[in-house]
């Protein structure tokens, strides 16, 4: 998967590492704004108060 | 894993599917037919889909434990230095309306030493919105919050998180029968006395939140004040809950003097 990735990566392998990096950031960008705050509140870690629904 | 390998496997090559099955991937690797490059690439992409796993279970810890405190106290401050605004700004203009009745920009903060070292601002509301930016909210649901200000018997019930997002009561276990809890409004210090502490006790038990907590010893009407977070510490099973009571009300002078608790 990720070797498929790396070869479909256009430019030399600094190229393609800048890239990659950037991927990286990116995707780790969506799971901080968009994803683990969707998911924090269907997990049971964070209920404070009692009869929480 | 190697049963779905062999599968596919079994589906592309013509003789002996049934023999190919049983046979580990390992085994039949020397033999290079056409199907094995099939085989290790799903074995590949299998394993690496779950080192991804594991990598993104790793990131949701560091975000729970780190980022939600960072992006909180960032609210937190900034919420908190609003209120301290207005509160100097009506102190300059006198614009008549008391600020512990602005309910929409905190009522005011609490500092319990033996916690933590900062003032945390007390919004209105236990909602995941509200307490997600790193402050306290007093009860409105299911059993409203008697406010201090309103001068009225009653208990002050308060929730805020033990992990993540400020962890504003992370150190709860900390506070010990006698140590002191202020709350801060703008022109007074409500000293209560903490003289209650239960270590566990169910999600559902509404009790705690009641005008007279029976459970922390009260029979009596008084003015009350209840902490409640999640137990034991990283995840939410039970409620740590913690009592005082008004022990007396300071008036803040002009230079905020400290109640000699904070001192």
């Amino acid at each position: 998967m990720y070797g498929w990735i790396w070869r479909h990566l256009p430019g030399n392998a600094w190229v393609r590492a800048l890239i990659s990096l950037a991927l990286v950031v990116a995707v780790v960008y969506v799971l901080f704004n968009y994803v683990f705050p969707w998911a924090e509140p269907l997990l049971p870690f964070n209920d404070v108060t009692v009869d929480n629904q | 894993m190697k049963k779905v390998a062999a599968t596919t496997d079994g589906t592309d090559t013509s003789d002996g599917t049934a023999e190919d099955t049983a046979a580990p991937a390992s085994r039949r690797r020397p033999a290079r037919r056409r199907g094995t490059g099939r085989i290790a690439m799903a074995v590949s992409v299998f394993g690496e889909l779950l080192i991804t796993a594991g990598l993104v279970l790793g990131l949701f810890v560091v975000y729970s434990l780190w980022w939600t405190n960072v992006v909180a106290d960032r609210a937190a401050a900034k919420q908190a230095d609003k209120v301290r605004d207005i509160w100097a700004h009506e102190d300059d203009g006198g614009s008549g309306r008391p600020a512990e009745f602005d309910s929409k920009n905190g009522i005011g903060f609490l500092h319990v030493p033996t916690m933590s070292g900062d003032d945390i601002l007390v919004e209105k509301g236990t909602s995941t919105k509200i307490l997600n930016d790193g402050v306290a909210g007093y009860y409105t649901d299911p059993v409203k919050a008697t406010l201090p200000t309103s001068g009225k018997k009653g208990n002050f019930s308060v929730a805020a998180h033990r992990d993540g997002h400020g962890a504003e009561f992370h150190n709860i276990h900390k506070i010990e029968k006698g140590d002191p809890i202020v709350f801060e409004t703008k022109d007074k210090w409500y000293v209560y006395k903490v003289y209650g502490i239960l270590p566990e006790t169910s999600k559902y038990n509404v009790k705690v939140l009641s005008a007279i907590p029976k459970e922390s010893g009260r029979t009596k009407a008084g003015h009350y004040i209840t902490l409640t977070t999640c137990t034991p510490v990283y995840t939410s099973r039970y409620r740590y809950i913690v009592w005082g009571e008004l022990e007396r009300v300071e008036k803040v002078d002009a230079q905020r003097t400290l109640p000699e608790e904070l001192r």
